[in-house]
Order: structure tokens, then sequence, then C-alpha cells
């Protein structure tokens, strides 16, 4: 090989020698190559296999080495835990009647037991929190037709979605909302345009017993239909840039009791493929006279000891993944001043599919009022559908809304009449920030209609 | 110039053996040694769960969180392990079970601990030992490890009647 290099060099010179028009970059290349060949050779040519035995034994008995040293670290370790360990924690109890065979002394279970951080212990360090934190928020700019309105920009909620592991079978859950503006209950105003101000949206201490009976108390969103339980405060988990209309929160116009405090029973029926759910909840409802109190959500004094009641049952049936399909009623009876009690129900029914890439929603319900002493009943009905596919990091959405309140109505006369389409595309700029521009054509009883456009960032953190 | 260029070629051919990287000859000299079971997926519990076999659908529903607890007369709450993004494992399970990717992962348990369906959310460790001593500690968990990692401290459960090393057995894992 290396007469063979020599005379490719003798001949690369008489090449070189006979050809001068030789182009420079083949020269410099075998120039190059010839330069590192004889380092490259000499690798080669040096007994590799005796080098190679000679590195092997070396490593092998630098294993050997550290072999021993491990065995001597687990000795130790061993003999410390014996020391230490005259009380033995509840994990190596169990380990002991496990059923596995020779689960002691050996050097895996000194790691592991390392490891161990009993959870109890864990909950009373004062020094830690056991808090977990979630934000979400968005900024808007909105602007429409509609006589009086000016095109601006809004900061939107800003959601702290606070848990916290209690125990195995007790957790904390709460949102914390920060929100800006004047807060508007069945059409009456209050409050200033720019003042921000907290609301604690949810806030719940939730038992688990099993799959089949948990029980939560506190304050919660109501579980009418789909969507109100499904997004909560977060406008980046919605595709849209706003709710439906029909759940709206009670302090931006809706007309259901979006929130409740009292006591929730919820969990699965033994129903095999068909995948059933309950939910079970009794607890203040919402303010009748919420145009003359501070806040229509009950969070401390009911103005009445009646009590509402809501059971939702709903489906998720194995054969077709993503589909729930169910419905509720709930009850109430309102107490407004100067006016005889009202008897409220409202039914609702759902049907959706959601996929990562896919969504239809179709919800529709109908609120029932009915004043005591009165043969009439008044009749509110509403439904929205959303139909929106994911393309990439895009995601164009449709959506029709309806609801139709009577100008006579006794709770919300305000509402009347609104029905219109929105179109919207959604962008997910990152995982966690998503880009939406939504326009919205809003038909309205006796007024014209209005055409609004907006633009909203919307993130969580 | 003819004779330049097949001299170059002359000379990289001679030369390529020693420009290689060694790995790569004795890669190729000495395959890597494939361990039993190396590409098989188990889904392994606690040495006192009772559970032994679970069907592919109630695992879904266990591992996407729709079922909180093991069943009676046991009863713990489950806790799932993931191994952290970037493992082979981790990604056969998103594929096989969750059919997400991670985003979708990230997203349906942040939905469903935002809406309370999702009680816990996932445990992630770094690595198959950490798994392994996750779950040896907490009586109600459950996560995957390749069958090569498997040790006497963790439960390997049937999947539809099969353990992995049985034919039909659907977890598989890409080698590392």
């Amino acid at each position: 090989m290396k007469l063979s290099v020599a005379s490719l060099n003798q001949a690369f010179l008489r090449d070189k020698q006979s050809n001068c028009s030789t182009p420079r970059w083949t020269c410099l290349l075998l120039l190059g190559m010839l330069g590192v060949s004889p380092t490259l050779w000499a690798q080669q040519s040096e007994a590799p296999t005796a080098s190679d035995s000679q590195t092997i034994q070396l490593l092998l008995q630098r294993v050997a080495e550290l072999e021993a040293k491990v065995r001597k670290i687990d000795q130790l370790e061993a003999r410390i835990k014996q020391l230490e360990g005259e009380k033995p924690a509840p994990a190596a109890t169990a380990r002991v009647s496990s059923p596995a065979p020779a689960q002691t002394n050996t050097p895996s279970e000194m790691e592991t037991s390392q490891q161990e951080m009993p959870a109890v212990a864990e909950r009373m360090d004062l020094s830690k929190t056991l808090l977990r934190i979630r934000g979400f928020g968005d900024i808007t700019l909105h602007g429409d037709d509609q006589k009086g309105d000016r095109t601006s920009f809004s900061l939107g909620q800003l959601d702290l979605f606070v848990t916290s592991d209690i125990s195995e079978k007790f957790k904390f859950l709460s949102e914390i909302v920060f929100e800006g503006g004047p807060d508007n209950i069945y059409g009456v105003t209050r409050g200033q345009n720019n003042v921000f101000a907290v609301d604690v949206e949810r806030y719940l201490i939730e038992y688990s017993h099993n799959d089949y009976f948990k029980l939560a108390a506190g304050r919660w969103h109501t579980a009418i239909g789909y969507y109100n339980t499904a997004y909560h405060h977060s406008t980046w988990f919605q595709t849209a840039t706003d709710r439906p209309f029909l759940f709206n929160f009670e302090d931006r116009g809706g007309i259901l009791p979006i929130h409740s405090v009292g006591l929730s029973a919820s969990g699965l029926i033994p129903s095999g493929r068909l995948g059933l759910h309950y939910v079970a909840e009794v607890g203040n409802g919402r303010a009748s006279r919420s145009p003359l109190t501070d806040e229509p959500v009950q969070n401390v004094i009911d103005e009445q000891s009646h009590k509402a009641y809501n059971l939702a049952l709903f489906a998720r049936p194995e054969a077709i993944r993503g589909l729930q399909v169910g419905f509720s009623v709930y009850r109430d009876l309102l107490d407004p001043l100067n006016s005889p009690r009202i008897s409220e129900s409202i039914l609702a029914a759902h049907a959706v599919f959601t996929r990562p890439s896919f969504e239809w929603l179709n919800e529709a319900l109908v609120v029932r009022h009915s004043p005591l002493g009165l043969s009439r009943t008044f009749n509110t009905p509403g439904f929205y559908s959303q139909v929106s596919k994911q393309f990439g990091s895009w995601r164009p959405y449709l959506r029709y809304q309806y609801v139709n309140g009577s100008d006579t109505e006794p709770v919300f006369p305000d509402v009347g009449l609104r029905h219109g389409p929105s179109a919207g595309l959604r962008y997910d700029a990152s995982e966690s920030v998503a880009v939406k521009l939504q326009y919205d054509y809003t038909a309205l009883r006796r007024q014209n209609a209005v055409n609004a456009l907006a633009l909203q960032i919307g993130f969580t953190f | 110039m003819r004779l330049s260029c097949c001299l170059c070629i002359l000379v990289a051919l001679a030369l390529l053996p020693g420009v290689l990287p060694r790995g790569t000859l004795e890669s190729a000299a000495y395959p890597p040694e494939e361990k039993p079971g190396e590409r098989n997926l188990a889904i392994v519990v606690n040495l006192n769960n009772p559970v032994e076999n679970l069907s592919t659908p109630e695992l879904r529903r266990i591992f996407l969180g729709e079922r909180g607890h093991w069943p009676n007369p046991y009863g713990r709450r489950i806790t799932l392990v993931m191994l952290e993004p970037g493992w082979p494992e981790r990604a056969a399970v998103l594929s096989i079970i969750y059919q997400m990717s991670e985003t979708e992962f990230n997203n349906h348990f942040l939905h469903g601990l935002f809406t309370g369906e999702v009680f816990v959310s996932p445990k992630t460790l770094a690595s198959p030992e950490g798994v392994r001593k996750f779950i040896f500690n907490v009586p109600g968990a459950i996560g995957y490890l390749r069958e090569s990692d498997v040790d006497k401290t963790v439960k390997v459960i049937r999947i539809d009647e099969r353990l992995p090393d049985d034919k039909g057995y659907k977890f598989h894992v890409p080698l590392r």
C-alpha cells in the first residue's frame, strides 16, 4: 500500500510536469489527500488487532473497577439505611407484603427507597406550595357599526386557573379572573368602563370516591348544555373569539345561570360501551333581582331558601370517539321584587363531535318562565351550531346562532330576537398562542343588523 | 485532466477505510445485540395492583385520563406515568394508544384538567429507571417500559389477554 501511494505520488508529479493546465482545484485536492494519507495509513498500519485488544483489556479492567466501586457504594448505602431506617416507610411495608420475590436487600430497592417521598409528608411541608397555576388571557381589537359603539382595544379576562392535589381523594380547583369594563346584567349596565375587578369564577373542593361518584362543593359552571363546562373562562381553548350568545356570562348580558354555588355530584353510569355520565347539582341559582343587586351569582346569601336543581345526562359512546350527546334539565324558582314568583325551567340538549382537528358543536335550549298565578308561559328558544376544521396551524370556522326572547319576557326583556352567522379564522402561532379574526353578522328585531369584526390574540401561560 | 480525476478517485478509495469513523467499522463488524423483548412495549403497574388484564379501549380510557380510579376493591387513584418527550417509548404510546401528536396530547390534558374531567395530570419522568421506581412506589401508578427494561419491581399486565411476548401483541417500539 505504501508503494502504491508512493507510485501515485510519482504519477501525480509526472502528470503535473507533463500537463501544466491541470486545474488548480484538482492539485489542491490531491495534495490535501496525499498530505493526510501518511497519517491515515499510520493509523491502519500500526498492528490494529494488538492495539484493540489492549484497549479492550484496559476498558474491561476499568469496568471491573467501577463495578467494584458501585458494589461498595451499595454496601455503604445499605449500611446507612440499616442504621437510619429503624422505622420502615409505608411503601417499604407494602413492598414486603407484595408478591414479588426477593424484594429486600437488593441494590435496586435501595435506590428506590431513596426516591421515596411520601405524599403526606410533602403535603405537610410548609416550605413548598402545592398550588399549580395556569394562566389564560386575551387581547382584542374589535369594532362594529352599531350606533354608539367605538372601535377599541380591549383587555380580555386574565384567568388564573389554580389547582391543588390535597390528597388522593381531594382536590382543589379555582378560576380567579381579572376583568375590566362595565357589567351588563339583563341589559342593565353597572360599573366603570375601564376599571378592572376580580371575580372568583370557580371555587371548588372535589372529592373523588371512584369513577362513579365524585362530589364537589363550592362555585362551579352549571352543567347546562356543553359549552359552559367545556371552555369556562379561557378564550384560548375555544375556537372562536367569544362564546355563543346563549352562553354569555351573567355579567356580560347572558340569560342563563352560568355559575352556581352549592353541591355537585357527577360520575359514570355503568353502561358499557355507551359511556353514560351524570351530573346532579343543587345550588343557590341565579339571583332574580339581578338588576337591583351587586352580583347575579349568589355567592354568600341566597335571596330565598328555595334551591335550584340541575340534572344532566350525556353519553360518550365508545364506538364514535369524540361524540357526546346529552341533555339537561334545570329548575329554579325566581323571586323578583314587586312581581309574583316565577317558575324557571331550562331544557337543553346537545350533540357535539370533537376531535383534535375537527369540531362540530350543536346545542339547543329553551328557557321557560311561568309567573305563578298566571296561565302564560314565556318560552325563549335558542340554538347555535359551530363547525371548524384544522389545516396545519390554520382553523377556519363558522357559527350560526339564534335566540328569540319575547318582548314581554318577565326576566330578560332586553334580549329579543337576535340571530346570524359568524365566520372566522384561527391561527395557532405557537402551542400556546392563537390569533383569531372573526366577522359577525347579527340581525335584530326592529333594529338594524350589526356587522362586527374582531381580531384577537388568545394565549395560555 | 482525466488522469488526475482517476487518481483522485483511486486515492479516495484507498483512504476510505481510514477516513471512516471507527465506530462505523465496528458497528459493521459487530452489530449491536438486540436484547430480548427490546421491541415490545410492556404496560406496567404496581406490584400490589390486582389488575391482570385490560382491553385496549380500557387502556386508552386510562391513558386519556377518563378513568381516575382502579376498579374496586383496589380502588386506588390512577397515576399515569409518561416518559419525557424524545423517548421512542413515548412516541409509540402517543401513536398507538393516544393517536395524538405531542401538542394534541398536551392540549388534551390541559383541557381535561381545566374542565375537571381529568383528576390528576400525568407524571413525566426522565428515564425508564425513574418509571420503574415511581411505579414501584405509587400503588395506583401505570406506565410503560420496553420489555427489556422491566424487572421484578413492577408488574406487566396483559392487554387484550396478551403479554408482550405473545403472538398478536400490539404494542411495539423501535430500537433506541
